[in-house]
């Protein structure tokens, strides 16, 4: 028997998004989807922002790592409420993972809700984990091409985070490569140049997280826009 | 490296339209995915196989479809694409601009397809 039939092979893990974004936004919490590589910096933003913020916002953080919680004990210690999903060789969060961690969490009174993806430029920006907006991070350690060979992520990011430039002076770099490659691939890509260890640049990142936080609005800054 | 939940997904969506037509064997499965996907068809064959192995559904093939990648230039509005990602960074045929083409196909993953008994 012949079946003719469409859908959409990720329907099940875009439907469950659905239901989390819309769980978050009966709380009123904006939730950001953090990827990049292995290191370039996510857990230390997240260390920062959390003890930096901690006066203005309530926030929460889900940790995604294949092993350890170390990550989730790392940002727990700044005293804000902190899940580690293990994914336990997984290269990805998905949503129903998600949807899981959610049930952990206390989320009256939240305002931010942190997804610290697995590191990897590839497979987690293919599902949705019901996040408002996908934060990109780059950290200058890494080549200043990964715009050009990571287009997607680029692409979709409403942010991108360009970390550790206290060690700008002893790599090769270029800024301004990587800056223009990845606007020219997302001409409305917001674009933060800082360093976790001596807080140079983070100011106009939280300004960005307050202002994201302030226009959260049904259907607004939308993760999955592609 | 995300295949095996790709999968698992498109197994489970298969069963559920065969069952829901009173099949109980899986002969063949049709995915179109764009080129922009980020799919690895052959690590999606080798995780089909592995999952259907010692199943009712042992027999089944999975086909795999690739759509080319079409865009749009926003700026003169010309439609052009390519065979892979590279088309994303390729100059507009119509105004030569470089970048900030939108995505009109290439980023999909279907189940179009399948054959039961």
């Amino acid at each position: 028997m012949q079946i003719p039939v469409i859908r959409n092979v990720l329907e099940a893990n875009e439907k469950m998004a659905d239901k989390v974004r819309e769980r978050l936004l009966g709380h009123n919490i904006l939730a950001l989807n953090l990827i990049s590589s292995p290191g370039a910096g996510k857990t230390s933003l997240l260390e920062r922002t959390l003890r930096d913020l901690a006066g203005k916002f309530r926030m929460a953080v889900i940790e995604g790592d294949l092993q350890t919680s170390n990550d989730a004990e790392r940002v727990a210690a700044t005293g804000a409420q902190a899940v580690q999903i293990n994914t336990e060789g997984g290269c990805h969060l998905n949503s129903g993972m998600i949807s899981r961690a959610l049930d952990k969490l206390s989320l009256d009174g939240v305002d931010i809700l942190f997804i610290e993806n697995v590191g990897n430029l590839v497979c987690p920006v293919e599902f949705d984990c019901g996040e408002d907006a996908k934060v990109a991070l780059l950290s200058v350690a890494e080549g200043d091409d990964k715009p050009e060979k990571y287009p997607l992520l680029f692409n979709l990011a409403k942010a991108m985070v360009l970390n550790k430039i206290d060690l700008l002076p002893h790599v090769d770099f270029d800024l301004a490569r990587a800056r223009a490659f990845a606007v020219k691939l997302n001409r409305t890509l917001d674009i933060f140049e800082l360093s976790c260890r001596s807080g140079e640049g983070l100011d106009a990142w939280y300004n960005w997280l307050e202002k994201a936080r302030a226009e959260k609005m049904p259907g607004k800054m939308r993760g999955r826009t592609g | 490296m995300h295949e095996m939940a790709l999968a698992l997904s498109l197994l489970s969506m298969a069963e559920e339209e065969i069952v829901r037509r009173n099949c109980t064997r899986l002969l063949a499965a049709r995915v179109e995915y764009g080129a922009l996907a980020g799919l690895m068809p052959e690590a999606l064959q080798c995780c089909f196989e592995a999952l259907t192995r010692g199943t009712a559904h042992e027999q089944a093939r999975l086909e795999l479809v690739c759509l080319p990648v079409r865009l749009r230039c926003p700026f003169c509005g010309a439609v052009f694409g390519g065979d892979s990602q590279d088309a994303l960074t390729t100059p507009c045929p119509g105004c030569g601009e470089l970048f900030g083409h939108i995505v009109e196909q290439g980023r999909e993953m279907i189940l179009s397809r399948l054959e039961a008994l």
